[in-house]
């Protein structure tokens, strides 16, 4: 197995990715109130759970429903 | 018409603006990819942990990924996307019970089973965007490095799952007229899911059950055939319809 | 002609009957203040009106139609302003107004005359932020905005100034007279000097009940002869007084006040004033304010 064969999936993969992780931190940085939570520990949750789960939690968990 | 279009518009500029609508999708396009990825993988993996299988005694034969494989995953992966989709919409109706922001709509003249039709046909038609854009990846790999054409029924036998996920939203729109906290609707839901579950294991009532449908994947190696799914699907559909009825029945009387 | 009628609305929670065999009517382009403690009712009887609860016992007209609980036919006359109005945070005033405007099915071209009116009347027309960032007053005023937008017969707001400023509250309050021509207003608060200020009528809710309703004149007019103070530079000459005119107390050194007594005691008593040559600070009538009439219904 190559990485070659990978890159149909790699491609698409970190473009979608990215771009939830854009969404996330725009919403992040635009809001001043949490659900739960701050702003350092959404940022940090949000970049090191990169996989999509941070964005995840911090959609599910953190952002405040308006 | 008018109340109709117009929430409408409002709940697809909320799912839009609050960032529900691009997770969602997003997920869905990460889930369809992630499905024919795993399946690719499988031998890689394998591999790696041949070492530590032989060890233990075990001896691996040469595994064959094919396209079965990489639907099994679909079938495998969906649910969870399901899940996680019925938790954020479980909120649907209950935060704005909570914010109050209903009475003022209200007031307007809003006719309530208009709110719920809208309410249930924005969550439907982003479930069945979602849903299908999952499926439609996951096909299109599978094309690109397998044969669908080995697979029967994949249409029908994705439109068995699709209809679970319809037949939850409504369940949702339903524990919603009931419920005051979206905690409460995910209770009612989950516990009306876990009835018909059970009900599923009594061997005559297993053809009607709607969470049957989400056993369709063997459909695909032609281990069922559509006639035992076409009941559930049927029943499933009713039961939408009455769900969706009974919502509107509860929600008319509610006091907000 | 009557634009709300209310006649023999009863409305108990449980056990306790919040609203006891209620009745009034408040006639077209009328101000109409609804008065009441805390936890008179006020918002029971409002949200009874509006359809958005149930009545155990009686009946509602708004226009001459009936109301149900609901169906909301009779809310296409109304606009209804509550006491803490929430909006959708994501949307901007002018998309707010617009969906509202939708649902009550104004047409696209008077959705965004009106609305582009009513911003600038409210002061919010250079606001196109989202509204999750919005103050109570800003909120206040969108939701006038909104409750104004369809041009209604019957405008009800619950307690629209309590939880401002005063300068906030003196907006609100020139909002609400200057809509008075096309529309009647009916509002529920428990400041006084709200009412004095623009009310026409007023109800006043004690125990479930109106204890008292009428004009705001009427009403002032049929508790006078409370009496009168006269107010004296000695003592001696308090004294001299008291003396050729019965029925005094004393109140203070050089006060003196005639309890009960009328237009004509006190002309009467100004003859004897002038007779007798006594000078005065002050000869004053005892006007009921909408204070102590509160303070006497309520029993306090």
């Amino acid at each position: 197995m190559t990485v070659s064969e990978l890159l149909p999936f790699l491609i698409p993969l970190a473009i979608a990715e990215l771009l939830l992780l854009f969404i996330t931190l725009r919403h992040i940085l635009t809001h001043k109130n949490y659900k739960r939570g701050s702003r350092a520990l959404w940022l940090v949750v949000t970049i090191v759970g990169l996989e999509f789960i941070g964005p995840v939690l911090y959609l599910l968990l953190g952002k405040e429903d308006n | 018409m008018r109340q109709l279009t117009a929430f409408t518009k409002k709940e697809l500029r909320e799912s839009l603006r609050t960032g529900r609508m691009p997770l969602l999708v997003i997920l869905s396009v990460l889930f369809g990819i992630m499905n024919p990825l795993v399946a690719k993988l499988t031998p890689w993996m394998m591999e790696n942990f041949a070492g530590s299988l032989e060890e233990s005694g075990m001896v691996l034969t040469e595994i064959k990924v094919d396209v079965f494989t990489s639907w099994t995953q679909f079938y495998k992966n969906t649910p969870i996307y399901l899940i996680v989709f019925i938790v954020i919409a479980s909120g649907i109706l209950t935060t704005e019970y909570q914010k109050g922001t209903l009475i003022i709509i209200l007031t307007k003249g809003m006719n309530r089973w208009k709110l719920i039709l809208s309410k249930a046909f924005s969550a439907l038609l982003l479930w069945t965007v979602c849903y299908w854009i999952s499926f439609g990846i996951t096909y299109a790999y599978n094309m690109y490095f397998w044969d669908n054409s080995m697979a029967s029924h994949i249409f029908f036998g994705a439109f068995c799952l699709y209809m679970t996920g319809l037949w939850l939203i409504t369940l949702i729109m339903l524990m919603s007229s009931l419920c005051s906290t979206n905690y409460m609707v995910l209770a009612g839901t989950g516990g009306v899911f876990f009835v018909f579950y059970l009900l599923a294991w009594i061997p005559d009532m297993k053809k009607y059950i709607p969470t049957q449908l989400m056993s369709s994947y063997s459909l695909l190696p032609q281990a069922a055939d559509v006639s035992d799914f076409m009941c559930a699907v049927v029943i499933t559909g009713v039961l939408s319809v009455v769900n969706l009825l009974l919502s509107i029945l509860i929600f008319n009387k509610k006091l907000l | 002609m009557d634009m709300l009628t209310l006649s023999h609305v009863s409305k108990s929670f449980g056990s306790k009957k919040i609203i006891d065999d209620l009745s009034f009517t408040v006639p077209e382009h009328c101000v109409y203040g609804f008065i009441g403690q805390n936890g008179a009712g006020k918002t029971t009887t409002m949200k009874m009106i509006l359809g958005l609860l149930q009545t155990d016992s009686g009946t509602i007209k708004v226009n001459g139609e009936t109301v149900r609980y609901g169906q909301n036919r009779t809310n296409r006359y109304m606009g209804y302003l509550p006491d803490v109005p929430e909006f959708y945070g994501y949307m901007t005033p002018s998309e707010y107004l617009r969906l509202c405007g939708e649902i009550t099915g104004m047409s696209s071209a008077g959705i965004r005359k009106k609305s582009d009116e009513l911003l600038h009347l409210v002061g919010l027309d250079k606001e196109n932020k989202r509204i999750h960032g919005f103050s109570r007053g800003m909120k206040q005023r969108l939701g006038i905005a909104q409750a104004l937008l369809n041009e209604p017969k019957l405008l009800i707001c619950d307690e629209p100034t309590s939880a401002l400023d005063p300068l906030g509250r003196k907006e609100i309050l020139d909002i609400l007279l200057s809509v008075k021509d096309h529309t009647t207003v009916v509002f529920s608060t428990h400041i006084l000097s709200d009412v004095e200020r623009i009310c026409d009528e007023i109800a006043l809710l004690h125990n479930g009940r109106t204890a008292l309703k009428g004009t705001l004149e009427e009403i002032k007019s049929r508790r006078k002869g409370n009496g009168f103070d006269i107010e004296f530079y000695t003592p001696q000459d308090a004294d001299a007084f008291a003396a050729s005119m019965s029925g005094s107390e004393r109140i203070s050194a050089v006060r003196l006040f005639f309890p009960g007594k009328d237009e004509k005691d006190m002309t009467h008593a100004m003859k004897i004033l002038a007779d007798n040559a006594l000078c005065v600070q002050k000869v004053e009538m005892r006007e009921a304010t909408l204070e102590n009439l509160f303070m006497e219904v309520i029993g306090i």
